[in-house]
């Protein structure tokens, strides 16, 4: 690793309107699967440039061939069958996952898409996971007895992909559970789940939280079974920084999250400086990474490209003003 | 006993011919149709899911909450002061709403839901519950926005309200309903909140149903079932802990049983349904129950919601014949 204050992104990139279009035919019937693949793959490659582009350390590869990041891995596994439409929020509807068996992995899910992406970089990718307790949280479920089978053999399926994706040479795996800050009583069930996923692997692992109430949690993500946490901080006014400071024997790894990602308004040079500044307070520079609050999908890609511009301006005159080298 | 639903329930169905909300919100959206178009659409559907309730039988329905994006913003954009901000996540669900910020001091710009309430009274063979999302997790869901403290937010909203329910009970609303979850979440607030309700329901003579979900009510029950209510609601599939509260419940209240799980698709048994009654019953006489779903039925798809619907009616007949 270089000095410290790696750049990198939470996981999704907007959607080109070819893909969004390709993805409506390919539903309909109108163009089979390895054409909406191959624009996938190079929407895929259009991501990974910019990131180079910009300088950014630990990449992604932006998410393309997914919809939801829960349905995605629910179709892609067995054991799962989708509900009818319900809503999400005003007008927006989905299908949501049900479990109606047992759930089980026939075949690897993210593992081709990974190595389509570091085959077009030198910068690490990272292996992109929805975690045990989301896909549980985020589906219904008809099969399992208790939330708790459900959890524990999600968890053994997402830990086989996490192996599979280590074996293709992953360095850095997420494992994203943005609904893991809800319900404070099911902390300890959450981390036993994830305790299986990273158990025995051999890569650095970060998970993502996101949109939560932190300080009901704060203890546990302590103690969480994982090198890093991925924090969607600005958005939450840098109150997860104080969680911290309030936390004498923190030793995890943070990615704060400096830039917000469902505001159009790209924020300024000097607010995501002294965003980056307020966390070398409390995290010394090779224990922090920066980078936006959260996945990037709903932003348009002028606004995605200029927020990442502006985390990658910010994190240089930081380490020039700290006399960090530019790794 | 009564069966019932709490609220709402699915606003668009999987049948083709059905009137399609999801269609006239979208062309409304693009300029295509006129606000009278999309009104009339919001007609047909809420007379289309009111007969889905009276179809499988539930003695007191509701509208359905058709023309509601959440139980925040329905109320909200309906009081001067109020605007509205960004999404955020509705409790531990995977459902969003919008944000209301009191931007100035909030009054009542009149009725809110009355019409409402009165197309859905006209078009239902069955009687109409009017439901109101209630003033303490209205203000809790809301931010503080210009307001000093949560107590003056809470307050105001409790006198606009009680205008609301006035304003129903006058549209011949006979059963009224506050939905109150947030309390469950903030239980030191006991006392703020027995003094909202208080206010809200000053002047009603109709019944007054208090209706919690997500979680039990232990620790404030038996303020709960103290409050001049009629009816307190719990939800027994979020809340286990409720079972052992219930024999608390004074002899003059009536209770609300969450009984069926509106937050997954598995569809209960009639036979589950009637023996959760059975076991409720034992400690509180059928004939102070309501029976309905957990909480509003929204999280499903519509024909998992009315499978519930006459499942619950099935349970409810199967325990009643089992009692008698
Ligand atoms: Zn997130």
């Amino acid at each position: 690793m270089s000095n410290g204050l790696l750049t990198t992104a939470v996981g999704s990139y907007p959607k080109p309107d070819y893909i969004t279009r390709a993805r409506g035919r390919f539903q309909r019937g109108q163009i089979g699967a390895e054409e909406l693949t191959e624009l996938e793959k190079q929407a895929t490659a259009h991501w990974i440039d910019i990131q180079e582009r910009l300088g950014m350390d630990v990449v992604v590869d932006g998410e393309m061939y997914r919809g939801d990041m829960v349905a995605y891995f629910a179709e892609n596994m067995s054991g799962f069958t989708n509900s009818g439409l319900v809503r999400s929020y005003g007008n927006r509807y989905y299908r949501k996952p049900i479990a109606t068996g047992p759930v089980g992995r026939d075949k690897e899910v993210t593992v081709d898409w990974w190595r389509y992406a570091q085959s077009l970089t030198d910068k690490p990718v990272k292996g992109m996971l929805t975690g045990p307790y989301t896909i549980v949280d985020w589906s219904f479920n008809e099969y399992y007895p208790t939330r708790e089978a459900f959890l524990m053999d999600m968890a053994r399926v997402v830990h086989e992909e996490a192996v599979d994706l280590v074996k293709a040479g992953a360095r850095y795996i997420q494992i994203d559970e943005p609904a893991l800050s809800v319900r404070p009583e099911e902390m300890e069930m959450a981390a036993k789940a994830f305790a299986i996923v990273t158990d025995g692997l051999d890569a650095f692992t970060i998970t993502h939280i996101c949109y939560g109430d932190f300080a009901a949690v704060f203890p546990h993500l302590a103690n969480f079974p994982v090198d890093m946490l991925d924090m969607e901080t600005t958005n939450s006014g840098y109150d997860f920084l104080d969680l911290i400071r309030g936390y004498p024997s923190f030793d995890k790894y943070v990615s704060m999250g400096v830039v917000d990602v469902h505001s159009h308004v790209v924020e300024s040079l000097d607010k995501v400086k002294s965003g980056i500044r307020m966390g070398l307070e409390v995290l010394s520079p090779d224990k922090l990474f920066i980078d936006p609050d959260c996945g990037m999908k709903t932003r348009t890609e002028e606004e995605c490209v200029a927020k990442l511009q502006v985390i990658s301006d910010a994190v240089r005159e930081v380490k020039q003003e700290l006399g960090l080298g530019l790794g | 006993m009564i069966t019932t639903m709490v609220g709402n329930y699915p606003k668009i169905s999987p049948d083709a011919k059905a009137p399609s909300l999801r269609t006239a919100i979208n062309r409304f959206d693009e300029g295509r149709i006129s606000l009278d178009d999309l009104k009339r659409v919001e007609d047909e559907v809420t007379q289309e899911v009111i007969q889905d309730q009276v179809d499988a039988g539930l003695d007191l329905v509701t509208d359905g909450q058709i023309r509601w994006d959440d139980g925040q913003t329905y109320f909200a954009r309906g009081i001067t002061g109020y605007t509205i901000n960004g999404l955020i996540r509705y409790f531990d669900t995977n459902t969003y709403y919008r944000h209301p910020i009191p931007e100035q001091k909030l009054q009542s710009n009149g009725g809110i839901s009355v019409k409402d309430f009165e197309f859905a009274a006209a078009n239902s063979q069955r009687p109409v519950k009017a439901v109101i999302t209630g003033p303490y997790t209205l203000a809790r869901l809301s931010q503080l926005g210009c307001y000093d403290d949560l107590r003056s937010l809470v307050m105001d909203l409790a006198g606009i309200l009680n205008r609301e329910a006035r304003a129903l009970q006058a549209a011949g609303a006979t059963v009224i309903q506050l939905d109150e979850p947030s309390i469950l979440k903030h239980k030191d607030d006991a006392d703020l909140f027995a003094e909202a309700i208080e206010c809200v329901v000053d002047g009603i003579t109709a019944t007054k149903a208090l209706c919690t979900y997500f979680g039990d009510a232990s620790g404030i029950h038996r303020r709960l079932f103290g409050l001049p209510v009629d009816l307190v609601g719990l939800d027994f599939v979020m809340g286990p802990a409720n079972f052992d509260l219930v024999a608390d419940l004074p002899e003059d209240k009536m209770l609300g049983c969450g009984i069926v799980d509106a937050r997954n698709t598995r569809a209960e048994t009639a036979e589950e349904i009637a023996e959760t009654i059975r076991r409720l019953a034992a400690t509180v006489p059928m004939d102070r129950l309501h029976v309905n779903p957990s909480c509003g039925l929204d999280f499903l798809p519509r024909p998992n919601a009315r499978a519930k619907l006459v499942r619950l009616v099935e349970g409810a007949k199967l325990a009643q014949g089992s009692a008698s």
